[in-house]
Formats: structure tokens, C-alpha cells, sequence
């Protein structure tokens, strides 16, 4: 009852507020995306006022929500005409797949070949956009996610070099610790913030084939490297997290970084435009991949996706052919990325954190991607439960892996 | 002078009299009748239907019947679900018995002549007309572990032992957010039993006085019958606003950590929405209407029975 009455009074504030997919007038284009600050709110801004002088007596209208609230929303205009023309969203499977799947994107094939596309974009980016057949989205950024640290903290805490190995890692932490400095930083209200230390103790302890095996539930998750992870996991809980970290969200552990106040935070390549725009100083920050041993990088694809629904499909893909631009890319490169999606801009050279980026990309063999990407909804939501059981303590770490792959049966 | 003699004006028999007052009442109720069918009942036949199904809340997705499948995995497979029923039990009890009596203890407080009783009046009601989610929002600063005013309070007066991870320890984030909760909803029980002691009748309470009952007796024997009614409609609202608590837990907690604030109402809603399994979280909400209903309709009755009387 409350779901259906809940479903009914979301969709019909969107579609209030939207009339048919994209709503607003002919020459209107709605484009939802996550809220934007600083670097990426200018940058987009000037991406907007661009097309708009470029195409006169077309607007776009840009509507902005937080992460968990701008999956809600496009889960729930999803199959309806209450959505918008344009909709940004991560491109693996448990996120961008399920919403092509359940017919919010439109298969751009024609659009690819119209516009050549394919020839912007490298391999590496157009895989998540070509893997469920057709293709679905337009390319916006590819991130990656490592450790973020501040050096001053390091070097108060007896730390000389950037840590390459896991044992490195953690006992980097423990000097941390030791030296009466937060180690890092989470925030966990929003599960997929301490999901990403635990997506990378798994990738470490099990290897990237039994990670993918993992996630594809091809294998069970009841097995030692599973265990191990979560043991590792509740240690660090325990005693390098942020104090009350299962109280606060992402962007106030993010707070303590900025300050100062934490040493370390495990974050993607906008990172660098959100520490700046904090008032850190980039020369004091380093950034380095998590230690896991394999040879990939810890991230993710975002992309443009044009709503199927939308009566403006065309001008949909003139805006995302213009936003992807090799003009328009090379004045907004940094904000969102530092490399961005078009072969053919250079890397950005705003922010001397971006600089730390290339040879990291250079190094993977490829990406690993978030879980919450890659398992399914309710897969998500129990991977979670289990993942803060084991920090509450109200689940021992050896259970943990048998308790989400019961699951995992169970619903099969 | 002739008299003149009227016939007795001939009295419509009462069911024809209640027949016709009910065709002239109708225009005036369809609109409500409409919005409450489409709006109410609509929904609420439709999740249980819509529990008998598989169905991902996609259009181009068609509902599979599974018949009680939905049930059995909520009642076997389900690892929050028992976790969202006992909070929803404790978050009801907990309204019945906190809030409740703080709301007819302040409004015994603050039904007698004093300076300022209007403010305080005001005061203690404010909270009431706050949107939930800003209480959410103002609570979660408040019990926020680095800057919170509340383990900075406690700090500042010595008590620095006993501060807490507020919302982040599962044993006792539920009655973090139920302190909220109190914060909010005291002042509308307050308004409903003033409203209810507005009713006392002043030569009962006088007579009793004159028969020299002192004030525990004249409450006793005099106030508390006379709220019955009142206390019987603070009751049966205060039973159906603890099931359905909702908003508060998702701006606090979002029913975490480790879903440990989880309840019925919130539980339902992401299965539904954030899981996009429409079937299992109509399950959950039908349970919740059953376990609404065995709550308010036997005291519902029993009340109503007892003013019969």
C-alpha cells in the first residue's frame, strides 16, 4: 500500500513537474544529473550556454539531485513519460544496465553512426556502452578511484613513501593511528562510501577472476578470501575509520579531509576539483591505487543516456554530440576528469592533481568495477547489510561470506 | 370567529426522512467519496494484489502471479524483516506509552491559569507543524558524532563518558531517532488533550472538590473519564502514526546502520522502489495493514462499545 501509494505520489510530482518525458516546452531539453558544485557546476554551466548560443531558441534545463535520491528518480520514471530527455547515470550493469533493461534508454546505433561516435571514444570507454547490445549512452567521463592522502599527516606520522603493497597500506594506517591521526575517512549512511575500502580488500585478497566470478555470482561467496576481506574490513573499522563513521555521510568524512583532520579518503577522479574548491593546497595531497596486487584500477564509466520516451530525441543527441565535443571538451576537462572521454583532448593541467592521474591509468590493465554496479538491486541492498553487520559487530567477519551468498541462493 | 382546523402535518416515516437526507447529502460527498476510492483504497487493494506478484515496477515489465510466494520469502528468506516488525512493535509501544503521557502531563501543566501559557502553548506545539525531514535533518546535526551539539553538550558539562555514536550504534540509533520522534509529535497529543479537558465539566470537578476529593482523586475520579473519548482518538492515531513512520528513519538513517532502525513502512518502500521488487514490498505492506488493522480495530470497537454504554 505505502509502496504503490508512495510510487504514485513520486511519479505524479515528476510528471507534474515534467508533463511528457523531457517535458517543458518544443525547444526545451531536461537533463537530469547528480548536483553539481565548484569546478563541475561552471563547467557545466558553460557547457549549457554554449549549446545554447550554438542553437538558438533551444534551452536546456538542467535538474539536479544527490546520488541516491537521482537513482530513486530515475527508477521511478522508469517505463513512464515523467522523465527527462536527457539522463546522466554510471554505466554498469547493476545501475545504467538495469535502467536499460527496464527501456529508459534508447539504443543510439543510428546516432552513433550520424555523428561518428564510435571514432571519439577509446575501446576502453565504449565497452560499457556497447555491452548490452545496440548503443546505449554517450560517453561523459571514465573514473577511477584511489587513495587520496595528505602528505604533511603522512610525514607527521613517519611515513616516507606511498604504500605498494597492502601490508604497506594497513601498516601505514597503524603509524597513523599511532601518531594520534585519523587514518581515513568514511561516510557510512551511504553504504557504497565504505563499500569501496571492501570492494578493494575483496579485488586484493581473491584476486580479479574470482572478483568477476564473485560478482556474476558465478562463484560462492562462502570461501576463505571472502572471509578474509571481511576480517580485514572490520579491523579497519575498528580502528582506522573516522570515530562514529556509521553516523555521518559522505560529504561530511569528505569534511575531515579538508580540514585536515584525516589523513586519508578513498575517492575518484573529481576528487581533485572538490579538494581544491575545499581550500586544500594540491601540493599537499597525494594520491596512489589501492594496493590489491592485481594490475586494474578501482572505477567506473558515466555517460549521457537519451531517454526512449523523449519526443526530442534529435535534439537530445545534437546536445551530447556538443558537449562531447573536442572544442567544448578541452574547456571543461578537470572538472569532471582529468582525462576525458574524447581521444582526442589532452589531459587537464588546472589542477596539478590531475597530473597524478595518467600514469595510474597507464599502469591498469583495466577496471574493476563497484559493486553496487556490478551486483543486483537486492544483491546491493543485502551486500550492504552484511558489510555493516560485520563493522557494528552484529555479524563475526567468518560468517559474513556464507551470510550474503544464503542470500544469494535463497533468491536465486 | 371559525375556527380552523388543520390537519396534522402527516410525518414522513424516519427511514424515508434518512433516505432523502442521504440523496441531498451526496453531491456534496461524491468529490471525497472519489479522492478517497482513487487515492486510498485504490492503492491499498492494488499492493495486495499487487503481493501475489513478480513484477519490477518497469511498464514494459508484465506482473508474473506467484501466488504466496512473496509471503513465504518475506515470513522465511527475508533477513531484515523480522528486524523491521520488532522496531515497528517497539516504535509503537514506545509512542503509547512516551509522547502520550508527556503530551496529557503537559496539558494538565498548562490548562490552568499562569503568565505566559499561551508561549508555552505555542512552544511545545511548534515542533508539530515542522516537515519530518527537516526534524531529520535538524536531529542528525544535533547527534552528528564530530560537531554535534549534543556530545559536545556533554562534554561541556563533564559527562564526556557518556557520549555516544548517536545514530551509528545500532543498539541505539532506533531510540536516537525515536527521541526525534517525541520532540516532534508531544505537542500534537498536547493540543488534543486540551482540547479533551476543555470538556470536563466544571460542576463535576466543583462537586467533587465540595465532596473534598483533593486533586489526585478529582483527576482519577472526574478528568480521566471524561478524556476517555479523547484518549481513545490519541490512542488509535498515535498507534497508526507509529506504523507508518517513515519519513523520520529515511532522513536520519536511511533504516541503517545495518538496517537496525529498519521498519515495516520504510521497508516496504525500498523493496518496492529501491530494489524495484514491487511484489515483496507489497507483501510487506499488506502485513503492515494486517498488523494496522488488529491494532486499531478491536480497541476501535471495544471503545466504541464502551460509549455506547
Amino acid at each position: 500500500m505505502l509502496a504503490a501509494v508512495a510510487a504514485a505520489g513520486v511519479i505524479g510530482t515528476l510528471a507534474a513537474c515534467g508533463g511528457s518525458a523531457g517535458g517543458g516546452g518544443d525547444d526545451e531539453l531536461t537533463v537530469w544529473m547528480l548536483t553539481l558544485e565548484g569546478a563541475q557546476k561552471e563547467a557545466m554551466d558553460t557547457l549549457v550556454s554554449d549549446f545554447e548560443a550554438a542553437n538558438e531558441g533551444v534551452t536546456v534545463n538542467i535538474e539536479e539531485r544527490s546520488t541516491d535520491a537521482h537513482k530513486d528518480a530515475l527508477r521511478q520514471v522508469a517505463g513512464t513519460d515523467a522523465g527527462p530527455d536527457i539522463y546522466w547515470y554510471w554505466e554498469g550493469p547493476g545501475l545504467g544496465g538495469e535502467l536499460v533493461e527496464a527501456g529508459l534508454s534508447k539504443d543510439l546505433t543510428a546516432e552513433y553512426e550520424q555523428y561518428g561516435w564510435a571514432d571519439r571514444f577509446g575501446e576502453a570507454t565504449l565497452s560499457n556502452i556497447t555491452r548490452y547490445g545496440g548503443y546505449h549512452g554517450v560517453p561523459f567521463t571514465q573514473q577511477a578511484e584511489a587513495i587520496y592522502y595528505n602528505k604533511e599527516l603522512f610525514a607527521q606520522a613517519g611515513i616516507t613513501a606511498e604504500p605498494t603493497t597492502y601490508e604497506e597500506f594497513e601498516a601505514a594506517a597503524a603509524k597513523l593511528a599511532a601518531a594520534g591521526i585519523t587514518p581515513i575517512t568514511f561516510g557510512g549512511t551511504v553504504n557504497w562510501h565504505v563499500m569501496r575500502l571492501l570492494d578493494s580488500l575483496i579485488e586484493t585478497n581473491c584476486g580479479s577472476d574470482t572478483f568477476d566470478q564473485l560478482v556474476t555470482t558465478e562463484t560462492s561467496w562462502d570461501t576463505p578470501c571472502v572471509d578474509e576481506s571481511f576480517t580485514q574490513l572490520k579491523t579497519w573499522g575498528d580502528e582506522y575509520f573516522n570515530d562514529g563513521f556509521q553516523g555521518v555521510a559522505d560529504a561530511e568524512a569528505q569534511q575531515l579531509f579538508y580540514t585536515g583532520d584525516a589523513a586519508m579518503a578513498y575517492e575518484g577522479t573529481w576528487f581533485d576539483s572538490l579538494t581544491v574548491d575545499n581550500g586544500m593546497d594540491p601540493a599537499n595531497i597525494g594520491v596512489f591505487k589501492f594496493p590489491t596486487g592485481t594490475e586494474r584500477l578501482y572505477g567506473f564509466g558515466e555517460g549521457f543516456y537519451i531517454n526512449a520516451a523523449s519526443d526530442k530525441p534529435e535534439d537530445a543527441a545534437k546536445f551530447l554530440d556538443f558537449v562531447t565535443s573536442t572544442e567544448e571538451q578541452n574547456k571543461v576537462v578537470g572538472a569532471f576528469s582529468p582525462i576525458s572521454v574524447n581521444t582526442e583532448v589532452p589531459t587537464a593541467t588546472g589542477n596539478p592533481l590531475h597530473e597524478l592521474w595518467p600514469p595510474l591509468y597507464d599502469a591498469a590493465s583495466g577496471f574493476y568495477l563497484n559493486n553496487d554496479q556490478n551486483l543486483t538491486l537486492d544483491q546491493t541492498t543485502e551486500y550492504w547489510r552484511v558489510m555493516n553487520s560485520v563493522l557494528t559487530g552484529g555479524l563475526a567477519p567468518a560468517d559474513a561470506g556464507a551470510e550474503f551468498q544464503a542470500f544469494v541462493d535463497s533468491n536465486a | 370567529m371559525t375556527a380552523v382546523h388543520h390537519p396534522p402535518a402527516q410525518q414522513a416515516p424516519p427511514r424515508r426522512r434518512s433516505d432523502r437526507r442521504l440523496l441531498q447529502a451526496l453531491p456534496y460527498l461524491l468529490p471525497a467519496v472519489v479522492l478517497y476510492l482513487g487515492f486510498l483504497v485504490y492503492p491499498m487493494v492494488d499492493a495486495v494484489r499487487l503481493s501475489f506478484f513478480e513484477w519490477t515496477g518497469f511498464r514494459n515489465d508484465e506482473p508474473v502471479f506467484v501466488g504466496l510466494d512473496n509471503y513465504v520469502r518475506t515470513f522465511t528468506n527475508d533477513p531484515v524483516f523480522y528486524r523491521a516488525l520488532t522496531n515497528s512493535v517497539i516504535w509503537v509501544v514506545l509512542s503509547l506509552l512516551i509522547p502520550m503521557l508527556l503530551g496529557l502531563l503537559l496539558a494538565l501543566a498548562l490548562n490552568r491559569r499562569m503568565v505566559g501559557r499561551n508561549l508555552f502553548r505555542s512552544v511545545f506545539y511548534i515542533p508539530a507543524v515542522f516537515a519530518s525531514i527537516t526534524v531529520a535533518a535538524m536531529w542528525r546535526w544535533i547527534y552528528n558524532p564530530n560537531v554535534g551539539s549534543l556530545n559536545q553538550l556533554l562534554e561541556a558539562v563533564g559527562l564526556a563518558s557518556l557520549q555516544q555514536e548517536w545514530l551509528g550504534n545500532p543498539q541505539i540509533a532506533l531510540y536516537s531517532v525515536f527521541v526525534a520522534s517525541v520532540w516532534q509529535g508531544v505537542g500534537f497529543s498536547l493540543v488534543l488533550f486540551l482540547a479533551g479537558l476543555q470538556q470536563v465539566p466544571a460542576e463535576l470537578v466543583d462537586a467533587a472538590r465540595v465532596d473534598g476529593a483533593n486533586r489526585w482523586q478529582v483527576f482519577k475520579a472526574v478528568t480521566v473519564p471524561a478524556l476517555r473519548p479523547t484518549t481513545a482518538v490519541v490512542t488509535i492515531l498515535t498507534i497508526i502514526n507509529s506504523l507508518k513512520v517513515y519519513d523520520l528513519v529515511v532522513g536520519m538513517t536511511g533504516g541503517g546502520p545495518a538496517q537496525s532502525t529498519q521498519v515495516l513502512a520504510l521497508w516496504s518502500y525500498q523493496q518496492s522502489i529501491t530494489n524495484h521488487d514491487f511484489g515483496q514490498g507489497g507483501a510487506v505492506a499488506t502485513v503492515l495493514l494486517v498488523v494496522s488493522l488488529c491494532l486499531v480495530v478491536p480497541y476501535l470497537v471495544r471503545t466504541l462499545k464502551a460509549e455506547e454504554h
